[in-house]
């Protein structure tokens, strides 16, 4: 092994632990200082606090679909392009549904209100879970030991199967979606504020990652998806339902994604038909920039993309935030191929 | 049910107007002479192209013959599934020439299809005059002007990605075909410069654009314009729509250096309107903190309901005349109103379609005489029409220079002032740069 490759293993080895953790954490603080300091110094405490919070909705809502891209991968090493699409979905197919519960723009948020839209959530998150099932079913399943290519293309034909038949749907430009929260902002002092809907969408997001966690961590079928996600042959062998449990990964992760819609959806109100394939895209670095497979991993990743495009955009200019998210995301990956909390895919 | 109204008002026009000129022209028919007419008429853009076709027929019904020769009107539609589309108009204006009585067109409503029609009315000499085309590159040779940037360098017709003018008329390069009443784009941002230093007594933009060409343009030439009357763009970014959901960083950066409004260059399909809904919690909502654009946002209802509760305040330019402000136009209005009392038959564009009709119809009457009273040729009629100079129409003078443009360069601009979609914007003010508005 040439003398150069045996010091980039050597670097690797030592990055990819606690170490590296570390090391990658501080470098990362470093740049960031650097980069941005005399900005921020110029700027006020009060300007950075705000865009942080900023930071933290866009990277929550990144983070719900993160989860669905990471957990499909992590089961069956799949890269499920259409899964940005069912994101669309999700919100697209609230707005009818608001409607039928009568939750329309103007209303003051009572209790009906309240209980009609924990309704419309899980009504929707349902119906894009049956969905994405019926999706695996017919575009994936068939295709499992097929060779890796076969059902990589097959997503991205769902994919623009699913933006067509919503172009065909909701028209090809920005669509209205219903304004339903106060749009009540609460002092954070020296001109920064927190808006209701801020709150709204990091308090949802940390209530579906925790039940997600529980639900996994704790249930039977959450230990037989870790299980086949570890070992598929072993987990069979041991009397796990594999078609169920892969079925069962599908409907959780579009859930999560159709809850990402009507969040992202409430908190910008509006949307369009286009809207997964970029959502799709950044949540898709996020779940590898977390580590692909990890469920707190896209999560992460979720929020420091979220974090980096509203510093970039504050501080900087548009233009260098995507340059900026994948800078970042190739310097860890180079270091740490397994991403920031490691991979947790089937071992070979 | 509408067509059919507007077809028993021509047919009647018609019997009224040849039973009082049926001795003069001696009532020998000397055949039939058509006016075709090219836009969009159905799907997302029906709504804007219906009323402008009305405007045609309007004027056809006025004047249904010419010197003893029967004037006719056929419109052919260049959308595809909705939306224009370029091809169908490339074949709607070969159907055209095929048609031997046809010495005028009027059309496009969408620059991009008159790029591909231009090209083939051009082999065949028949005119075409556009009410609405504002692509600074169908008539010149430049984008954007330098004395409109800041550097003063020139944005060229091949670096905005287009073809030139000389491009679109290769077969016979020095017999111009192709002529228009709008002005051009390229006016709109200082236009609305003009506006915000002038009367709305800003000091401080903030300046946005969809890294269009058309987007970046509009902002181009607003910040060249700003910066000459005096003010300062605090900052300036150009997002790509695709991949930009929040825009409430640049805002809270552009509130922080003092901006007291944005300018926005783009579409609302690119979000433009998103970004005036989320100004609300950054900046004082409604007309505290206006919104400035070009037609890219003007008069249109997904903008004003995208923009929700933040919709009063959006200040946006058209570059054409607003023809319910030119008080000669009143009476023709009365009268096409009379004629066509369904409100959506009457659009901004139709009094500009009437004069586009009239100006061949001026023309075709010069080129008969000139024959002898006989049928013209096309090339007689693009003639004449190219020589049109303070032909009276209801919207205003019109003469064309060399290129086709008119001489009036009029921009208009509107106000969104209800958070109704489906209320009018308020007309503020034109600015009319071939007379009282100069650039600073």
């Amino acid at each position: 092994m040439p003398a150069h490759l045996a010091t980039l293993t050597r670097v690797r080895s030592t990055l990819s632990g606690s170490v590296g953790s570390w090391l990658l954490a501080a470098l990362a603080v470093l740049i960031i200082v650097v980069a941005l300091g005399p900005r921020v110094a110029s700027q006020g405490p009060s300007f950075f606090l705000q865009i942080m919070t900023y930071g933290f909705t866009d990277g929550a809502i990144y983070a719900l679909v993160a989860i669905g891209y990471t957990m499909v991968y992590g089961i069956i090493e799949l890269i499920n392009f259409a899964h940005g699409d069912v994101f669309t979905l999700g919100a697209a197919v609230s707005i009818p549904i608001f409607g039928a519960f009568g939750l329309a723009e103007g209303n003051a948020l009572g209790l009906l209100s309240v209980l009609a839209l924990v309704a419309a959530f899980a009504i929707t998150m349902v119906l894009v879970g049956v969905l994405n099932v019926a999706i695996e079913r017919i575009a994936y399943r068939p295709l499992r030991n097929a060779p890796r290519l076969a059902p990589l293309i097959t997503a991205v034909g769902v994919s623009f199967m699913l933006e067509g038949i919503m172009a065909l749907w909701i028209g090809n430009s920005t669509v209205h979606y219903p304004d339903l929260l106060p749009s009540t902002r609460y002092s954070l002092g020296g001109g920064a504020s927190l808006g209701f809907k801020d709150i709204f969408v990091v308090v949802v997001a940390v209530i579906l990652v925790a039940a997600l966690t529980a639900f996994i961590g704790r249930t039977k079928l959450g230990t037989a998806m870790r299980a086949t996600a570890q070992d598929k042959e072993a987990a069979q062998l041991m009397g796990i339902d594999i078609n169920r449990t892969i079925a069962a990964t599908f409907f959780i992760g579009a859930a999560l994604a159709g809850a990402g819609g009507i969040v992202f959806g409430l908190y910008y109100n509006s949307i369009n038909f286009q809207l997964g394939f970029s959502a799709g895209l950044f949540a898709f670095t996020a779940a590898v920039f977390g580590g692909i497979g990890n469920i707190q991993g896209a999560a992460l990743g979720g929020l420091i993309i979220g974090l980096v495009r509203a510093f970039s955009d504050g501080y900087l200019r548009s233009e260098w935030t995507d340059v900026l998210i994948f800078a970042i995301l190739i310097l860890v990956l180079v270091f740490r191929p397994t991403g920031l909390l490691g991979m947790r895919v089937p071992e070979k | 049910m509408v067509r059919a109204r507007g077809l028993v008002v021509l047919i009647l026009a018609a019997f009224v107007a040849f039973g009082c000129s049926g001795t003069s022209s001696s009532s020998t028919n000397k055949g039939t002479i058509t006016i075709g007419v090219s836009l969009p008429l159905t799907g997302a853009e029906a709504s804007q192209g219906t009323p402008t076709k009305n405007g045609v027929l309007f004027y056809i019904s006025q004047h249904p013959t010419i010197d003893g020769f029967t004037l006719k009107v056929v419109s052919k539609d260049y959308a595809v599934n909705g939306s224009p589309d370029a091809s169908k108009g490339a074949a709607t204006m070969q159907e055209f020439i095929a048609d031997a009585t046809v010495l005028g067109v009027v059309g496009t409503f969408d620059s991009g299809v008159a790029r591909a029609e231009i090209p083939l009315a051009n082999q065949a000499y028949l005119a075409m005059i556009s009410p609405a085309n504002t692509n600074p590159c169908l008539t010149k040779t430049v984008y954007i002007p330098g004395s409109l940037r800041s550097n003063g360098q020139d944005v060229t017709c091949k670096a905005a990605g287009l073809p030139a003018p000389a491009d679109l008329r290769k077969t016979y390069p020095d017999k111009n075909n192709y002529f228009r009443l709008a002005t051009t784009d390229d006016l709109q941002g200082p236009a609305n410069s003009l506006y915000a230093f002038n009367t709305l007594k800003l000091t401080k933009v903030a300046v946005i654009s969809n890294n269009s060409v058309y987007g970046k343009g509009i902002a181009d030439t607003f910040t060249a314009e700003f910066v000459k009357l005096g003010g300062t763009v605090v900052k300036r970014q150009d997002y790509d729509p695709a991949n930009t959901n929040d825009f409430k960083a640049f805002l809270t950066s552009a509130k922080a250096l003092g901006a007291q409004a944005i300018y926005y260059g783009g579409l609302s399909a690119d979000k433009g309107c998103v970004i005036r809904q989320q100004m609300i919690g950054i900046f004082p909502t409604g007309e505290a903190t206006p919104f400035l654009g070009g037609d890219g946002i003007a008069q249109d209802p997904t903008c004003t309901r995208t923009a929700g509760q933040n919709a009063v305040g959006i200040f946006a330019t058209v570059a054409s005349v607003n023809p319910d402000q030119v008080p000669a136009a009143s009476t023709t209005i009365a009268a096409f109103k009379a004629a066509y009392p369904t409100k959506s038959d009457y659009g901004s564009y139709t009094m500009v379609a009437y004069d586009c009709a009239g100006v061949i119809v001026a023309a075709i009457d010069r080129a008969i005489k000139a024959n002898n009273g006989n049928m013209p040729t096309r090339d007689a009629v693009r003639a004449e029409i190219a020589k049109t100079s303070g032909y009276a129409g209801v919207t205003g003078t019109v003469g064309f220079n060399a290129a086709g443009d008119n001489s009036a360069a009029i921009v208009s601009l509107y106000e969104d002032k209800s958070t109704d979609p489906n209320a009018d914007w308020a007309y503020i003010k034109a600015y009319d740069f071939n007379g009282a508005d100069k650039l600073g």
